[in-house]
């Protein structure tokens, strides 16, 4: 049975067709065409599909997407401010070369967006502790951590001017 | 002895090469823009799914497809009757000295728990996954080997019939120096030890996946996560039968390889068979637990290990059988056992050497290529006695790791003499940055923690090389604008390999890193390539784009000359601008110079460049800290000191990247990381990301990198050399050098894991 699912993603309402028993990750990449959400193991262990959801991140394959109706979405595509205009966690990330092969990388962006928003000005373990069912296999988190440390010091610093 | 097609460029200073600038990949990856395989979604795309067998060895009686075919939505099915019967390498290289020929696309046989017997394609994955339980297979049972013992005795079932006994994939590797029974005699010290190697995976975060799709003219498109493009584009051609300007692959992005990503998987041949039976097309992805059971570990096995040393710290004789359990099909095995092998004759010098090496198969999913290529095995096993040689002769273990240490005009187990003193510098380098001495000597606690620290030790060799002659080639054209396009074969991996090329093209052509552009991963389109391995990118790929950028920079210059009123050798190209250096400072604009004259074609700037490289060695030296819980018996490793040699560095963050990555897989196998076989049936145990513990955020620790360009090596871009693999090799041995510091018990395997630790404790205390 489908049904026609109706969510905002990315500030945009949209009205998607959703068998009930597929995932919002899988609706959002085949229907959404928002492929930058990733599919790392469809089991909630790997953090890929980390998507923010009513303002809390979630793994995208462990909600159905008919779970999702009338939810607030954001997605990494939804991230950046504009063309060419990178969020400052996406420039840190480039910066201290927080990315690798990249397929973690939205997840662990989302997930960072979502610590940030509740934590403005986390310690290393917090930023540790909040990437913890992020699995990264590429870089070691160093340059993770670092991007997410700098990225939140320089808010911290447009805040307080 | 060292012979090098094209002489090193020497260059004092440097515009591009050395720095980090901004990764021409990053930007599409942290906005998710950056299309992987997966992300390719086609007009009538069907999805197809592979139906795995639940016994490790048996022949097929019969399956039965019917139900499967009746079921709404489903397009097609494929069994090993209706495919193509062509035995092929599991892995495509071009040359089967790495390689071994013993795969069907699907067989009449399955030889272990976990491997492909049918596929179906369907118009929803749900659908086509209700399928696979529709079709009934028959299986008749056949006796099973699960270990390297069992399939060694003489009454073991033979999995293959390749003419050789014993279930081994290739004759047995010996590689001799010297004379051991002379070098024995000479020892005042003999030390033998049996190692034994877990079965850690590669676990990228991509799992693999395809979509395949043929055009009205008979022409296979594939999107694949491959490292080996032309090698995929190789095999499919052969196994399909048809010509290779009939098979298009494209890589665009990839989610990680680690080396695994070398084969040639079940799915790419059946997801093109479906798509041209059903002329619609299909899409497979592997599951996470698919990519366990399909995909490739590191090769398990054991390594016996003896050597002599003198009370003077010599190593007199080192004599080791290697015994590699190769799985079901031999993927690799003779790479990784001749590599690996091979290795044993170097890191630490000795004269006289008798090495066996060999794989053998077994029921067990299939080892292949991954990351540090049978050296990290080897490596282990020589370090950890080496440690232990020096503790027993009253030595400091770095000391005597540097007095043994492999050096200058060496001969390298490529059989070229080693370049440089780097791997003496790395240790030099990380004694003083640890402060070994003071940290050795500190107190290891005597509370229920105890701390400790370890030194392990590693050279790599960059490229393939001897086993398999191999060629970077890359094409480099300079647009009518001045801007500059790279077109190179090599996979984006996501190690920052385009970068790195694009930043050698820049530098060599004296542009702007902004001004080039790359075009990739497209086999119809770019240079022929091997592949990304082997931590060849930068060291050959990087050669031959930088010989590429020199052939276009010649040519400019000499259409240039004229305009300037000067020969050619006396006009140089600095920013995108090109000058004469006579002091004139007359000069004209890259773009101006290449301009289309009014009424005439632009001028066709096209450089090529090929390079065919032997092998140059990078060196490491990792200093680790651990804490041993001795109630939980769980190992804590608190903090790594990488010193890693590797030529000149082109993107020094990029590097430090590869060096935090390896090390964080390195840990991983080390301490936690192993797919567990039911030795009673040969199932995996584990193939999950919870079951498969891997470091994460909250395990790993703080890391400095120091990263050392005092050996660079004459067959690199201004003397650089490959990076990829080492640092997985040297933080093992490290690691369990540090827990015999701490708690002084010397293990022998890995992973050690707190089981380990804890029975070892038990062992210990009662013996006291």
């Amino acid at each position: 049975m489908t049904r026609i699912v109706t969510m905002t993603v990315n500030g945009e309402e949209r009205e998607l067709p959703s068998p009930v028993n597929r995932t919002l990750l899988d609706v959002l990449r085949a229907e959404g065409g928002l492929t930058g959400t990733k599919k790392g193991c469809d089991v909630g262990d790997c953090g890929a599909c980390t998507v923010i959801m009513d303002g809390k991140p979630v793994n995208a394959c462990l909600v159905l997407a008919v779970e999702a109706e009338g939810a607030d979405i954001l997605t990494i595509e939804g991230l950046q401010h504009g063309p060419d205009r990178p969020h400052l966690l996406q420039e840190k990330f480039m910066e201290h070369g927080g990315a690798q092969c990249g397929f973690c990388t939205p997840g662990i962006v989302m997930m960072a967006k979502a610590l940030l928003d509740e934590t403005p000005a986390p310690s290393e373990d917090e930023i540790r502790f909040a990437l913890a069912g992020n699995i990264c296999r590429c870089t070691g988190y160093t340059k993770i951590i670092e991007a997410v440390q700098d990225a939140a010091d320089e808010m911290n610093k447009a805040r307080a001017q | 002895m060292t012979v090098h097609d094209h002489p090193v460029a020497t260059k004092q200073s440097f515009s591009v090469v050395g720095k980090s600038v901004k990764r021409s990949d990053t930007l599409e990856k942290v906005t998710g823009s950056a299309i992987y395989a997966g992300d390719i979604i086609l007009p009538g795309m069907l999805h197809g799914k592979i139906k795995r067998c639940d016994i490790a060895h048996a022949r097929i009686k019969s399956i039965d497809t019917s139900k499967a075919l009746a079921l709404k939505g489903v397009k097609a099915v494929l069994t090993h009757e209706n495919v193509p019967r062509v035995l092929h390498y599991g892995s495509p290289h071009p040359r089967s000295a790495s390689v071994t020929k013993d795969q069907y696309i699907l067989d009449d046989r399955v030889r272990y728990w976990g491997e492909g017997v049918a596929a179906v394609a369907a118009v929803s994955e749900e659908i086509a996954e209700e399928a696979l339980g529709l079709i009934k297979v028959e299986y008749e049972p056949l006796p099973a080997v699960f270990t390297v013992e069992d399939a060694l005795k003489p009454d073991a079932p033979a999995i293959h019939d390749n003419g050789l006994d014993n279930n081994n994939v290739l004759p047995p590797v010996i590689v001799e120096r010297g004379d051991i029974e002379k070098g024995f005699v000479e020892a005042d010290l003999v030390i033998e030890g049996e190692y034994e190697l877990g079965r850690p995976t590669a676990a990228y975060m991509e799992p693999n996946i395809c979509v395949t799709q043929w055009d009205g003219n008979g022409k296979l498109t594939i999107w694949s996560s491959t490292q080996t493009a032309f090698m995929v584009r190789g095999a499919l051609a052969e196994v399909l039968g048809v010509p290779l300007n009939k098979v298009r692959v494209v890589v665009d992005h990839m989610g990680g390889g680690f080396g695994a990503k070398q084969d040639l998987f079940q799915h790419e041949f059946l997801s093109a068979l479906l798509a041209r039976e059903t002329a619609r097309p299909v899409r497979m992805e592997f599951t996470r637990k698919e990519t366990f059971f399909g995909g490739r570990s590191r090769h398990p096995g054991k390594i016996w290990l003896k050597q002599g040393f003198t009370k003077d710290g010599r190593i007199t004789a080192r004599q080791a059988r290697i015994v590699f359990n190769s799985g079901a099909y031999g993927s690799h095995s003779p790479g990784v056992t001749n590599v690996g092998t091979a290795a044993m004759t170097s890191l630490y010098r000795c004269d006289n050497i008798h090495l066996e090496g060999r794989a053998i198969y077994t029921n067990t999913p299939i080892a292949g290529a991954f990351r540090g290529y049978g050296v990290v095995q080897t490596y282990f096993a020589i370090d950890l006695q080496v440690d232990e040689a020096a503790e027993r002769l009253g030595f400091d273990p770095a000391e005597f790791k540097l007095k043994n240490a492999v050096r200058e005009g060496d001969i390298a187990p490529s059989n070229h003499p080693i370049v440089g003193h780097g791997l003496e510098d790395c240790i030099r380098r990380g004694m003083a940055e640890s402060d070994w001495y003071t940290v050795r000597k500190a107190p290891k606690g005597d509370g229920v923690k105890r701390r400790g620290w370890g030194i392990g030790c590693e050279m790599h060799g960059s490229s393939a090389y001897p086993g398999i002659k191999e060629q970077g080639n890359a094409i480099v054209k300079m647009n009518e604008d001045g801007t500059v396009t790279l077109l190179t074969g090599t996979a984006g991996l996501g190690t920052g390999a385009h970068t790195a090329l694009s930043q050698i093209v820049a530098e060599e052509l004296g542009v702007p890193f902004e001004d080039i552009a790359v075009v990739q991963g497209d086999t119809d389109v770019v240079p022929w390539d091997i592949g990304a391995f082997a931590s060849h990118t930068t060291y050959m790929g990087g050669r031959a784009a930088q010989i590429a950028a020199a052939d276009v920079r010649r040519q400019v210059l000499a259409h240039a000359a004229p305009m300037l009123d000067a020969a050619p050798e006396d006009l140089t190209i600095t920013d995108g601008v090109i000058t004469r250096t006579d002091g004139s400072n007359r000069s004209i604009s890259l773009g101006e110079a290449v301009a289309p004259q009014r009424g005439m074609p632009a001028i066709q700037l096209v450089g090529v460049g090929t390079y065919t490289p032997t092998k140059s060695y990078s060196f490491g030296a990792h200093f680790v800290e651990v804490e041993v819980d001795t109630e939980t018996g769980e190992v804590a490793v608190l903090q790594v000191i990488p010193v890693h040699e590797i030529g000149k560095v082109i993107h020094p963050i990029a590097a430090a990247g590869q060096i935090e990555g390896g090390i964080q897989q390195g840990i991983g196998h080390t301490l936690s990381e192993d797919y567990v076989i039911d030795l009673t049936n040969g199932r995996s145990l584990n193939p999950s990301f919870v079951d498969y513990k891997m470091p994460l955020s909250m395990d790993m620790p703080p890391i400095r990198t120091i990263i050392l360009e005092t050996a660079p090596d004459p067959g690199g871009p201004w003397g650089a050399k490959g990076v990829g693999e080492d640092p997985i090799i040297a933080i093992g041995p490290a690691i369990a050098n540090a827990i015999h510091d701490a708690i002084g018990v010397r293990f022998r395997h890995y992973p050690i894991t707190p089981e380990n630790v804890l029975n070892a404790l038990r062992v210990k205390l009662k013996e006291a």
